[in-house]
């Protein structure tokens, strides 16, 4: 299996949802290869440039220490009803110093019933996770953490 | 026979006359020497429930000495709160008298003095006389004995054994409850095994399953809680093991299994604990350590008490926080905490706290725990009371950068290793040699009795080398407790450096040394180490080479038969003008 399959049934499996929201991993066709994004130009393709509004509405969940930097376990929960009304359309999980910033965008309906989507990371190294919802209103909504990876060796 | 006062006092202690003796020198002024074993008993009594707290153990069933750290700095915001005192600071903070037998188990002052006076500290015999006084006092049924982990792994008796010996001393102590953390490193299937015959439950709710092709993916390994009725009373203890194990050890020994502070299901379990089942109160039983489980009592609501461990701090007093105590009973055996509960309407109305030392010439040893200790012992005797050689001066394990244990053991891995720099573990565990000692091949197994015991010798590069004592001085040093991993900087041979505490991460150490001269970014260089994960980053593993640490050290002390180790550090602190300052002080 493939790690890029593996983690995408990874994710399917974690999103608490009944509908299988759409994934679309970091690869996607763009005129600019993954790679090349830095941060600021990520999530300024994201959200057209508009703010991001840190809010206790959106939450992530990661280790403060990885126990490995190869799969680190990251989980989004936003509160949101779900309605047709008021939802959360995607979820963005981004890595602010890997070489590849973008880990794994989330594109979500109101059918997915709630806002949840779990998934594992590689981390390059110690760095700030950060994860993005866009809401139906247009707004985009975000929490980030710091997430340490280290060789350990106290005890 | 000429008997001095203070002879006297200690023959009436051990002959358990202790309160008669308080009675006839009430008139005369006690020194801070003249302790009794009433001394030790006395308690002022609440409510009905006693829990007993032992915490850090390290499998050292028999006494020993053990002295506690002369340097022990952190990040600026940390240094003299509890969790980084000692020395001065500790005993100003506590209020301990110089020269005590407080002061001795507590602090490394006047150390090699008042071992003379005072003798050796802890042993199972000697725990269990004084937890049935307790029991005597407050009937057994209203106790309960709680171990905060790092019991089964310290000694050649448990290396030998497997942890096997260890669960046998705790049965024949009494324990009921525990959580683990060394314990791990004995690998998945003999952490079960040695549950199955231990006669305490094993409880975490911080370890789940993460390798989702098994079975036990995404659920709990071990039972979360459990609840205990003493006196009535219904007490919910929920188990927190250590959750930097599967970084701080080698993650083979816990494949599948994640570790982690998980402070939304503690918070979770609290509430559970709470609403569902009605208890009393709430129990934390940790091994976070004392400065993380400070944290914990800021981010979860509900906890009545933490029975912290890890971080092997000897707390005379508790520390409350958010409505939280939080208790930890030092390391190595050398203490038994005493919590009194008052338990009424269904709430903690009141509490009484007592860290007793336990003083092996005060508290007579069981002869029960003498046999059982003969027992576990005999099989090894000969392997473990072979003498290698003796110590001019004090051999100690502790402090933040250099001990002089530590020091022996870089000394004799340099001689064998012939590599350019050595490292070894900033483990808390050990033991101590007095000056003038002789060092047994038990004394080796108590410094590096650990079941991945490989001397590694490899090469690295002069940057690499540099940004993994970077990496290492941020687990240490994090002004965040909960990025920490509780244990000292990884101790070093053929090397020096500088270290500035409070600089940001990554730019901490400047002038580093190797053989006296600048270490060069580019060069490659020969390093061996034990008991970390370094040979992972290193290339062209010398596999010819590698051998048990317990092995290297027991042969260069058989060939000094003599050592003389420096207690000069080689590291030298550009931020902090001592190693035990008070809060908001760099100088002591």
């Amino acid at each position: 299996m493939q790690r890029r399959s593996f983690l995408k049934n990874i994710a399917a499996a974690m999103a608490a949802t009944a509908v299988v929201p759409h994934v679309s991993m970091a690869a996607d066709a763009k005129p600019k290869g993954p790679n090349e994004f830095s941060l600021k130009e990520a999530v300024a393709a994201i959200t057209g440039g508009k703010p991001l509004q840190t809010s206790p509405k959106i939450k992530l969940k990661a280790p403060e220490i990885a126990e490995n930097g190869a799969v680190v376990p990251v989980k989004v929960d936003v509160d949101s009803a779900m309605t047709d009304a008021e939802h959360v359309q995607a979820i963005y999980v981004l890595a602010t110093k890997n070489n590849n910033v973008r880990c794994a965008y989330v594109h979500l309906t109101p059918a997915n019933g709630q806002a949840t989507f779990g998934t594992r990371v590689k981390l390059g190294g110690t760095q700030d996770v950060l994860a993005i919802a866009k809401m139906s209103d247009g707004s985009f909504i975000s929490a980030s953490q710091n997430v340490k990876v280290t060789i350990g060796g106290c005890g | 026979m000429e008997v001095s006062r203070r002879d006297f006092m200690q023959i009436v202690a051990a002959l358990g006359l202790g309160s008669a003796a308080a009675g006839c020198t009430s008139g005369a002024k006690k020194g801070p020497a003249d302790i009794t074993l009433a001394d030790l008993y006395a308690f002022n009594p609440k409510g009905k429930v006693t829990l007993l707290h032992i915490c850090d153990m390290h499998a050292h069933i028999k006494p020993l000495y053990w002295r506690e750290p002369s340097t022990l700095l952190s990040a600026p915001n940390l240094v003299g709160t509890p969790g980084f005192l000692c020395g001065e600071a500790f005993a100003k903070h506590y209020g301990l008298e110089p020269s005590s037998l407080d002061a001795y188990f507590d602090t490394h002052m006047d150390f090699d003095a008042l071992a003379k006076k005072f003798g050796k500290m802890g042993g199972i015999a000697h725990m269990k006389t004084l937890i049935d006084e307790v029991k005597k006092q407050r009937g057994a049924e209203n106790v309960m004995l709680l171990d905060s982990g790092d019991t089964w792994q310290g000694t050649g008796v448990a290396l030998k054994t497997n942890g096997e010996a260890i669960v046998d001393a705790q049965n024949y102590l009494g324990v009921d409850v525990m959580v683990g953390h060394w314990e791990f490193t004995y690998g998945k299937e003999q952490v079960k095994a040695l549950i199955e015959k231990l006669d305490a439950k094993f409880i975490s709710q911080n370890i789940v399953g993460d390798d989702p092709f098994a079975d036990e993916f995404e659920e709990l390994i071990f039972e979360p809680y459990t609840i205990q009725e003493r006196a009535g009373a219904k007490i919910g203890i929920i188990g927190q093991s250590f959750p930097f194990t599967s970084t701080a050890n080698p993650k083979e020994f816990t494949e599948g299994w994640s570790f982690g502070l998980r402070l939304d299901t503690l918070q979770e379990y609290v509430d559970e604990l709470r609403n569902e089942h009605k208890v009393d109160c709430v129990v934390v039983l940790s091994h976070d350590g004392f400065s993380v489980d400070q944290e914990v009592a800021r981010k979860v609501s509900g906890i009545d008490f933490i029975l912290s461990g890890h971080t092997h701090d000897p707390s005379p007093k508790p520390i409350v926080i958010n409505g939280t105590v939080i208790i930890i009973a030092g390391s190595h055996g050398k203490y038994v905490g005493r919590l009194d509960i008052d338990i009424q309407k269904g709430k903690v109305k009141d509490y009484e706290y007592k860290l007793i030392p336990v003083a092996s010439n005060l508290i007579p040893a069981d002869k029960a725990g003498e046999a059982l200790v003969a027992k576990l012992y005999a099989p090894f005797d000969k392997e473990f009371n072979e003498v290698l050689g003796t110590t001019k001066g004090l051999l100690y394990k502790r402090d933040t950068f250099h001990s002089t244990f530590d020091q022996l053991i870089n000394d004799a891995i340099l001689d064998e290793m012939k590599c350019d720099i050595s490292f070894t573990p900033g483990y808390r565990w050990g033991t101590t040699v007095l000056a003038g000692g002789e060092i047994l091949m038990d004394n080796v197994y108590e410094m590096c009795g650990i079941t991945y015991p490989n001397v590694y010798t490899f090469e690295l590069v002069g940057s690499h080398i540099a940004s993994l004592l970077e990496d290492i001085a941020d687990n240490v040093f994090n002004e965040n407790p909960l990025y920490q991993q509780g244990g000292d900087m990884s101790r070093i041979g053929g090397m020096t450096y500088d270290i500035k505490i409070a600089a940001k991460r990554g730019e901490r150490i400047t002038n580093i040394l190797v053989a006296g001269k600048p270490l060069e970014h580019k060069k490659t260089y020969i390093v061996s180490s034990w008991g970390g994960n370094l040979q992972s980053a290193g290339k062209n593993l010398q596999t010819g080479k590698t051998r048990p640490v317990y092995d290297v050290v027991r042969d260069y002390i058989r060939r000094k038969k003599v050592v003389d180790v420096s207690n000069a550090s080689n590291v030298k602190v550009v931020d902090f003008e001592c190693g035990c300052p008070t809060q908001g002080k760099t100088s002591c």
